[in-house]
């Protein structure tokens, strides 16, 4: 196991050189150049210069992705172009908005998603089932923007459940109060996509001999629901969720903007328009970082789940 | 704890909760970037930064066309015979709020503050992107554009005699200087607190305005509270004939300034958002509706009933800006001033139609630009008229006169017979595809054949500036009330500037240098219209419209006007 773990952090490294390559040459290549942007409405090119020596972006290709690979390993990516704010402060104040609302968006998504997934399983060729799926193949067809502009103007508007939008100065506050209608919206969102997925996982599992062994020997349906089948149907469900724990990072932009969420996908969104690089650089790694450590995460889980599972 | 200081607890508790109702709910439709003048040009930044600083000059609340009035100055500037001495007397007693960086002391605001804000903007490692309201202007300045900026070497033109006593000196007479020391972001700064915060400075602002920063959470939340330091003013505007203008100064008139003790600023980017927090009663003041405007106004341009019945207040104004379609004069299929070429232009301007502009677009939102002065301007003339008529029958026939035929596909060509293709600027949203939308239905009646060229913002901007846009919208708000600010746009020597149609014409060009040396007045306007029918005849420019600001407001704001040119009006309104 440990020499497994080694091998795939060995592996992160020229993984996340070509992240590093990647992020670089696309910034450059369709980036366009920021000294413009920042230089304001009437600008000569001496002042043109002068911002490009301050950023950076007059020295050669080379002496730029030399400072990239510096900022990677020191993992200091100075500070934002547009706003002078240092990209760590960015990260501390913004990702926690961001996770008050996709933490408990995902957990709730996935334990209801298991449980109506199961259900539906269960109830193979029935009409809830046939229900359910239409119900979701329309649900999953529909853009997250229809749900957001519906539940906000229906919710928050129109019965006035939730404020339109916001964000408070406690915890509490903002779970309960201002991030409340972004989770219901996320996860009327990921609920229908959730259960077709998890019901394929419990549909494989469900005609499996050992399900008929287990009724056989008189154990209840519950028990053999939630745990011969659940555990068997593990692996698929733990590798999807752990695939969705890196975009946490990256934060829900079009979640943050509606309700007014100080969160990170905000400001990736504002980086972009910003043609802010040192942002765009720094969430590009996090979440490549993020993902290959969640990657490996799942490698080891599935050992953890299932002994079988053989890590070489 | 003793009756009487229950009493007093409770007493206080209520003026805190009284306080508490007495702040201002606004939006920004885009994240702000910092509140150092120097280093900021967004708008939004801008508005708290007018809120937090005070530059020399402002202007009069209800004057229009806005009129210049002193705000920490004891007067106007004196201005020396020669047009290029400036010399300002800073009133006493005027004092920066408290802050750390004072160390206990009460801070004065002085001349020398004046001197030191002044010369932040050349500091060259702000980068400032609005340096370029004095860039060339005052004596000794420019050259001090170095890495490392001396601020206490002497500079000539900006002398401070003593105290409370300004002088600047400029290379050149220069009418609208007094315009450029009104300008919010010419506020004065601390020297003690922009050290003390160094690359902070842009998120602990100090200044002598009416409130403070109280709370900020970038691009989320700006809370402001009224500057316990700010001096005695009172309201005290003159109306003059406008009746509306007349009752809001009844209600007004006398109060203590700010009447209110604070704003909080919500950053909403979308419409649908700032639209629902509005009517919910969520938010007091909101002027960036453009895209829902048909569902709160009439035909009529009036608030629909309902919305009258709640007592919602409407403020409709132009903004001191222009949208104009631009030709790169300097592009060889549309630039250069042969006769075909301006004919081919012409035809183009000939066949855009505004009004549909206006009408899809804008939806309604907006008035037809004939000028390029827009109303509230100094220099601005209502009664002008665009030479330029919507004439696609007359635009096919001037093409037809100038050689351009069509081909056997059905798309004109040039006079030589090579494809003739017109490439239109355009950036990656969905308003920029309406455009693209318009302008493909106005070649199509013309029978040119268009390419969209679509870029990002940075791009699109760099492309301008190198004269590489064959044809684009572009826009211009004022920075200052005066026309210079707006003919500057088509002066020659401004190319790879402001100047985006890279418009060089001798003729225009000899007027504006004129014009420059003259006051607002019947000899400037008659340059102003001269230019405007030159760059008209080379049709550098189409001027298509200025956008309507309708500010909607809950029925406890009051004293609210918008401003053509302050921000945030915030100061000289009250909730009741």
């Amino acid at each position: 196991m440990a020499a497994y773990t080694l091998r795939r952090l060995w592996q992160f490294v020229p993984t996340l050189a070509g992240v590093v390559l990647l992020v670089f040459f696309l910034f450059n290549w369709v980036g366009g150049d920021p000294a413009y942007l920042l230089a304001g409405k009437i600008s000569n090119p001496a002042q043109i210069e002068n911002i490009r020596r301050q950023l950076g972006v007059d020295q050669s290709y080379a002496v730029q992705l030399g400072i990239f690979v510096k900022q990677v390993v020191s993992a200091d990516f100075g500070a934002s172009w547009a706003t002078n704010e240092r990209v760590a402060d960015i990260f501390a104040t913004r990702l926690g908005p961001s996770l008050t609302v996709l933490v408990p968006l995902l957990v709730i998504s996935t334990l209801l998603g298991l449980a109506a997934a199961m259900l539906v399983a269960y109830l193979r060729g029935s009409i809830t089932d046939r229900a359910v799926m239409i119900a979701c193949t329309v649900g999953q067809s529909i853009s997250i923007l229809v749900y957001i502009l519906v539940f906000q103007y229906l919710l928050a508007y129109h019965l006035g459940w939730f404020p339109v939008q916001g964000w408070g100065t406690t915890f509490s506050e903002n779970l309960l109060r201002y991030s409340a209608l972004a989770i219901v919206v996320g996860v009327a969102v990921s609920l229908a996509p959730d259960i077709r997925l998890y019901r394929t996982f419990f549909l494989d599992e469900i005609n499996q001999d050992y399900v008929r062994t287990a009724r056989a020997k008189g154990m209840s349906e519950g028990r053999v629901m939630w745990v011969h089948v659940l555990r068997n149907a593990a692996i698929p469900i733990v590798t999807n969720v752990l695939l969705q724990l890196p975009g946490l990072l990256a934060g829900a932009f079009l979640i943050e903007r509606f309700f007014g969420i100080p969160g990170i996908g905000r400001e990736v969104i504002l980086a972009v328009e910003r043609s802010d690089f040192p942002v765009i650089k720094a969430v590009t790694v996090y979440v490549a970082i993020a993902t290959m450590i969640v990657n490996l995460a799942a490698d080891l889980l599935y050992r953890a789940i299932d002994p079988r599972v053989q890590l070489k | 704890m003793s009756a009487r200081a229950l009493c007093l607890a409770v007493l206080l508790q209520a003026c805190a909760a009284f306080g508490a109702d007495k702040v201002l709910r606004v939006t920004f439709q885009a994240a702000e970037t910092g509140f150092d003048p120097v280093r900021v040009s967004d708008y939004y930044s801008g508005s708290i930064i007018e809120a937090i600083f005070e530059p020399l000059l402002t202007y009069d609340y209800l004057a229009r066309p806005a009129r210049l009035v002193p705000k920490t100055a004891e007067a106007l500037p004196q201005v020396s015979a020669d047009g290029r001495t400036y010399t300002l007397k800073v009133r006493k007693g005027i004092y920066f709020s408290d802050d750390a960086s004072f160390k206990g002391a009460r801070r004065e605001l002085t001349a020398q503050d004046y001197a030191y804000s002044i010369k932040r903007f050349f500091d060259p490692r702000y980068r400032s992107p609005y340096a370029f309201i004095f860039t060339g202007k005052i004596v000794g300045l420019d050259a001090k554009q170095t890495a490392a900026f001396d601020y206490d070497a002497p500079v000539a033109g900006l002398q401070t005699p003593d105290r409370y006593t300004l002088v600047i000196r400029l290379r050149e007479p220069d009418i609208n200087f007094a315009h450029v020391l009104a300008f919010p972001l010419v506020g004065a700064v601390a020297r003690e607190a922009i050290d003390a915060y160094g690359e902070e400075s842009p998120s602990h602002p100090v200044g002598t305005g009416a409130f403070r920063l109280k709370r900020y959470v970038r691009s989320s939340k700006i809370v402001l509270e009224r500057n316990p330091s700010f001096r005695e003013t009172r309201w005290d505007f003159d109306p003059g004939d406008n009746a509306r203008f007349r009752a809001l100064a009844e209600r007004m008139r006398g109060k203590r300034l700010p009447a209110i003790d604070g704003v909080e600023v919500s950053i909403m980017e979308e419409t649908q958002s700032r639209w629902l927090a509005f009517q919910r009663g969520e938010t007091d003041i909101e002027y960036q509706l453009a895209e829902v405007a048909p569902t709160f106004l009439g035909d009529d341009g009036r608030l629909r009933p309902e919305f009258q019945r709640r007592g919602i207040q409407l403020d409709r104004s132009t903004d001191a800006e222009i949208i104009y379609l631009f030709f790169n004069m300097q592009d060889k299929t549309v630039g250069g001033f042969t006769k075909e070429r301006i004919a081919l232009r012409r035809a183009i301007a000939m066949a855009y139609k505004v009004e549909d502009q206006i009408r899809i677009i804008r939806k309604g939102q907006a008035v037809r630009a004939h000028y390029p002065i827009p109303a509230g301007v100094a220099g601005h003339d209502p009664d002008y008229r665009n030479s330029i008529p919507y004439d696609p029958a007359a635009a096919n026939a001037l093409l037809e006169r100038y050689g351009y035929r069509k081909g056997a596909d059905g798309y004109r060509r040039h006079p030589d017979g090579q494809p003739l293709v017109i490439r239109y600027g355009s950036m990656p949203t969905e308003r920029d595809r309406q455009f693209d939308e318009l302008m493909k239905r106005s070649l199509d009646s013309i029978g040119l054949r268009l390419e969209i060229q679509k870029e990002r913002f940075p791009e699109m901007i760099k492309l301008q500036k190198e004269c590489r846009v064959m044809v684009h919208h572009s826009a211009w708000i004022a920075d200052y009330p005066d026309g210079d600010n707006f003919m500057q746009l088509l002066y020659g020597p401004n190319t790879h500037e402001s100047n985006n149609a890279c418009y060089q014409s001798k003729d225009f060009d000899r007027r504006y240098e004129k014009s420059r040396r003259l006051p607002d007045g019947p000899e400037r306007d008659r340059l102003y219209h001269e230019m405007t029918r030159i760059m008209e005849l080379d049709t550098a420019w189409l001027l298509t419209d200025t956008r309507i600001r309708n500010s909607l407001q809950q029925p406890r704001v009051v004293g609210y006007t918008k401003h053509p040119v302050l921000h945030a009006e915030w100061m000289y309104l009250d909730l009741e």
